[in-house]
């Protein structure tokens, strides 16, 4: 009902409105409709679909982290929740430590369209716009990465005033017996700052695993997270799994990914 | 001259600016005997390398002018251009690219695979030319080639495999090793002209084998034959030079030679890769398109024995009137012949013919094809095809740019401007995307071109070879309107006042479109607007795009559909519509939410990770919007969107805040809404212009 309203009123002559109320306004529809727009697909995003009620599943200073298999998804899907916050005009840093910038940019693209195929929504070019602003790419050889160069990169960017990060998003980071230092170290930074941070976390077919499903090579460090979610292929699709945090314990059914998008089904009871 | 097209090459020297391309040709012309000794670009012995033929470049140390030459090297016959470096010059690397059949890839083995290489890059992979590569300046701190074999791995997807190691790197670079022949070899005597070939130190031996079994593992997926000889381990030269060049020619395969120009260290080795490796004529399929067929493709033939298709590539004015660069794709191009200008049909007697080094020549009676050579007194512009009498057959046109920056330049005095005209005439002609024209309101000649520095050098070679001394305005961006929302218009043009009359009612209306500059349509039923007047109606509205109402700039983006109108027996004409069609486009336009548009750039610097900070910086200051950063080691790129307007005087800026040490390049992206702060500045300096003017 909301998209065919918006796609009425894109179609429609662009008029103004003047409402007659004490203090008369003006509403320009092609802006009120790319509003509605944005708030249509916030509603949409996977975490919200999952059952969590809060706006972010994180505190200030949180980890999550979402765990999959090479292949699975685990980029497109952390790409959908920084889009989340990107269309609430939330700043996002995404560090990249496998990608170059360019394919991080054609991560957002391809998301993107993807999201705008499914919701007929025409107005992409605009939607990026207006979240460019937000979003700040970053990217380090996985060699050369270390909490202290990302420090400095991000003073580098927040004393300016070119860039204050509200969200990070940490993809590539390997999570090896080193792990716990780095972590520890990003913990103290993003509580400075209040940040919401999320990891991707590559996991093994024939790994270990815990009694709750994390690896048991990650139970060291499995007390920083708040959030662990994980991806699981089976049969044609991918199932989405909260193994720690709100949901984890929940009759809530798990929500699907379609593989050939990597964006959350459409479910017949949502 | 000889006729063996196997034994031609055609290539290229393309390259990231600085990273020694010059030198590189300069070596390689000494040890092909073509000179006898060695310049350096902004050497001590003020002379500048030979390829660097105008003063300018040998003043800045760059080559802007791609300048053909010829030499030979084991009985090969080998066509060099060097192309320029910069951005703001790829279309002289573009054309260069066109007539190429294989290209040297020059990276620095310190800086690397650096964003202009990308650009260049881009290029060769548009026009497919297969390429070698060579790692330069291994002599300088720094000096990492593995590193750069892995760069153009990931950034560039080459599947880049090492033909050489060095022996020695930095200060103590000695020679290379041939992973072919396992041998090393140095360079000897003053120039480095003696090769001497040893074995292989010990220490080197075990890392030789292996990158030999890589380069083998490589080179054998485009050969059966040593696939098994690996099998057996009983590979040869010859087979394993075969398959390399089979993958290189297919540009599945970049084979990565290393060494130093400056220190004449790996460029025999060098040269030998070209003639075994790089494609000659008769390897690559050139297209051209029949204009008598519809446009047809036809393979060309590459026979001397056929009709002529010959392209001019390049054009200069010389002492003995213009000099234009030739590649000859079919047939032969010979003395005294008529031949056609394929896109005026004008036909003309070809006379001196001439073979080009650097800026010297030697006049020879004909160009076979597959052949690059020179043409005297021909009158044309680049990118023209030349063929025989009765042949319909053009090359392909190339892609040209739409420049985004203008200035207004002003002539000193009487003579300058004859000068400047001459000047500006031949530039023209020489450079598609270097444009001029006179301005409407303030009569000044405006100059247009892809950069700062694009105008910059042709104004300083304005100053130099033609001596006009012309004083410039500030530069100007090519700044569009738009409008934002679909508007009606209803406008009736009547003038009844003595004479003729006129009358002319256009209705319809006006809306934005994405993506096409101008659309009409004609929705007019039962006759409201004669048909004879519709094309008069288009042609107003083409009119009022050139000037757009709001500002002045062209309006683009725009589709107007006109519905109704209405006409009279007598009054209604030609000119009474068309000046129907300006007042309704003005009366539309005004209600369509006019706006400007700027061209906003995708600017990428390269820096010393250090100067990250300042670096970002600067750039946000310039209304930039920073898009990300990009760590590689003791390099870092930061990659950004900022309006033209902005980055003028930016290389300045950058060289103080680096101490030198980043460079960027910067490239058209898109056109973007002007902020609010912004056009009102404008249109109060629009304003003030006017009344300057009046």
């Amino acid at each position: 009902m909301l998209r065919k309203l918006i796609r009425d009123t894109k179609d429609s002559t662009q008029t103004n409105i003047n409402f007659n109320s004490t203090q008369a306004k003006i509403f320009h529809l092609k802006e009120r409709s790319f509003r509605m727009l944005k708030n249509d697909l916030i509603l949409r995003n996977p975490l919200r679909l999952m059952g969590y009620k809060a706006e972010e599943i994180l505190t200030p200073g949180g980890f999550g982290a979402v765990l999959a298999r090479a292949g699975v998804g685990k980029t497109s899907f952390l790409v959908q929740l920084s889009l989340n916050s990107l269309l609430k005009n939330r700043n996002v840093l995404h560090i990249s430590l496998n990608d170059p910038v360019n394919k991080v940019n054609l991560w957002y693209k391809e998301v993107l369209s993807r999201i705008a195929e499914q919701y007929n929504i025409q107005q992409t070019d605009r939607l990026i716009e207006t979240i460019l602003p937000h979003r700040f790419i970053m990217t380090f050889r996985v060699e050369g990465f270390s909490v202290p160069k990302l420090e400095e990169r991000l003073s580098d960017l927040t004393e300016q005033n070119i860039f204050s990060p509200q969200m990070l998003i940490i993809d590539g980071l390997p999570f090896d017996e080193s792990i716990y230092e780095p972590l520890t170290q990003i913990k103290t930074l993003a509580q400075k700052n209040s940040l919401y941070v999320w990891f991707t976390m590559r996991t093994h077919r024939d790994e270990a695993m815990g009694p709750d499903g994390i690896p048991t090579r990650l139970i060291k460090v499995a007390d920083l997270f708040e959030v662990v979610i994980q991806l699981q292929p089976k049969g044609k699709e991918i199932h989405v799994k909260a193994l720690k945090g709100e949901g984890a314990d929940s009759d809530h059914p798990s929500l699907l990914l379609d593989p050939a998008t990597m964006l959350i089904k459409d479910q017949p009871n949502k | 001259m000889e006729n063996n097209t196997k034994k031609v090459r055609n290539i290229g020297i393309s390259a990231h600016i600085d990273s020694g391309k010059t030198t590189l040709t300069e070596r390689i012309l000494f040890y092909t005997k073509k000179i006898h000794a060695i310049h350096d670009v902004k050497g001590k012995d003020g002379i500048g390398a030979t390829m660097d033929s105008m003063e300018l470049e040998k003043e800045r140390g760059i080559t802007i002018a791609s300048a053909a030459t010829f030499c030979k090297w084991q009985g090969h016959e080998i066509n060099i251009i060097d192309t320029p470096g910069h951005v703001d010059f790829t279309i002289e690397v573009e054309r260069s690219l066109r007539v190429l059949d294989g290209a040297i890839l020059v990276l620095c083995s310190v800086g690397g695979v650096q964003s202009q290489s990308i650009t260049v890059d881009q290029q060769m992979k548009r026009y497919k030319v297969p390429c070698l590569a060579f790692i330069n300046k291994c002599d300088r701190i720094g000096a990492n080639p593995l590193r750069v074999i892995n760069q153009l791995k990931e950034k560039l997807g080459h599947n880049a495999v090492a033909m050489q190691i060095p022996v020695g790197l930095e200060a103590d670079l000695t020679g290379i090793v041939d992973l072919v022949i396992m041998k090393a070899i140095y360079f000897d005597g003053d120039n480095g002209e003696n090769v001497r070939i040893e074995d292989i130190p010990d220490n080197l031996i075990n890392e030789a084998l292996k990158k030999r079994e890589e380069l083998i593992d490589a080179a054998s997926m485009f050969s059966d034959e040593l696939m098994e000889a690996a099998l057996e381990d009983q590979v040869t030269e010859d087979l394993l030079i075969s398959a390399v060049r089979s993958g290189t020619l297919a540009r599945e395969l970049t084979p990565v030679f290393m060494g130093s120009a400056y220190k004449n260290k790996g460029i025999q080795p060098l040269l030998d890769a070209v003639t075994n490796l790089l494609p000659c004529p008769s390897d690559v399929e050139n297209e051209a398109l029949d204009k008598e067929d519809n446009e047809k493709s036809v393979i060309l033939s590459n026979s001397p024995d056929d009709d002529l298709v010959a392209f001019a590539f390049k054009l200069e004015d010389g002492q003995y009137g213009q000099l234009t660069y030739i590649r000859v794709y079919q047939g032969t191009l010979a003395k005294g012949m008529t031949m056609v200008n394929v896109r005026n049909g004008k036909k003309f007697k070809v006379g001196r013919v001439a073979r080009m080094h650097a800026d010297q020549m030697e006049d020879i009676d004909k160009i076979d094809a597959g052949y690059i050579g020179a043409l005297f007194g021909i009158e044309c512009a680049s990118g023209d095809t030349f063929a025989s009498l009765g042949t319909g057959l053009t090359m392909t046109s190339m892609f040209v740019p739409e420049p985004v920056i203008s200035l207004a330049i002003v002539p000193k005095d009487n003579k300058s401007q004859i000068n400047m005209s001459k000047a500006l005439g031949r530039f023209t002609r020489e450079d598609p995307t270097f444009r001029t024209h006179v301005s409407d309101e303030t009569k000044e000649t405006i100059i247009e071109g892809m950069g700062e520095l694009h105008l910059e050098v042709y104004v300083e070679r304005m100053r130099r070879e033609y001596t006009a001394e012309v004083s410039t305005g500030k530069p100007r961006v090519a700044y569009r309107e738009t409008i934002t929302r679909k508007a009606e218009f209803n406008y009736i043009h009547k003038k009844q006042t003595g004479g003729a009359g006129q009358f002319g009612r256009v209705a319809g209306y006006i809306e934005p479109v994405a993506e096409e500059e101008f659309v009409f349509e004609n929705k007019i039923t039962g006759g409201a607007i004669p048909t004879q007047f519709i094309s008069s109606c288009e042609k107003g509205f083409k009119q009022s795009l050139a000037k757009g109402p709001k500002m002045g700039f062209p309006v683009t983006g725009v589709k107007i559909v006109i519905d109704d109108g209405a006409s009279h027996a007598v009054d209604s004409s030609e000119m009474a519509f068309q000046a129907a069609a300006r007042g309704a486009f003005k009366e539309g336009y005004a209600k369509a939410g006019p706006v400007i548009h700027e061209p906003i750039m995708k600017v990428v610097v390269e820096t010393p990770t250090e100067f990250q900070g300042a670096v970002m910086g600067s750039l946000n200051q310039r209304r930039g919007m920073i898009v990300g950063s990009q760590d590689e080691g003791p390099m870092c790129s930061i990659e950004s969107r900022i309006p033209l307007a902005e980055m003028f005087g930016y290389s300045t800026v950058l060289r103080s805040l680096t101490q030198g040490k980043a460079q960027f390049t910067m490239e058209f992206n898109t056109y973007k809404k002007v902020p609010q702060q912004i056009m009102e500045e404008l249109v109060e300096k629009a304003r003030e212009e006017k009344k300057n003017v009046a």
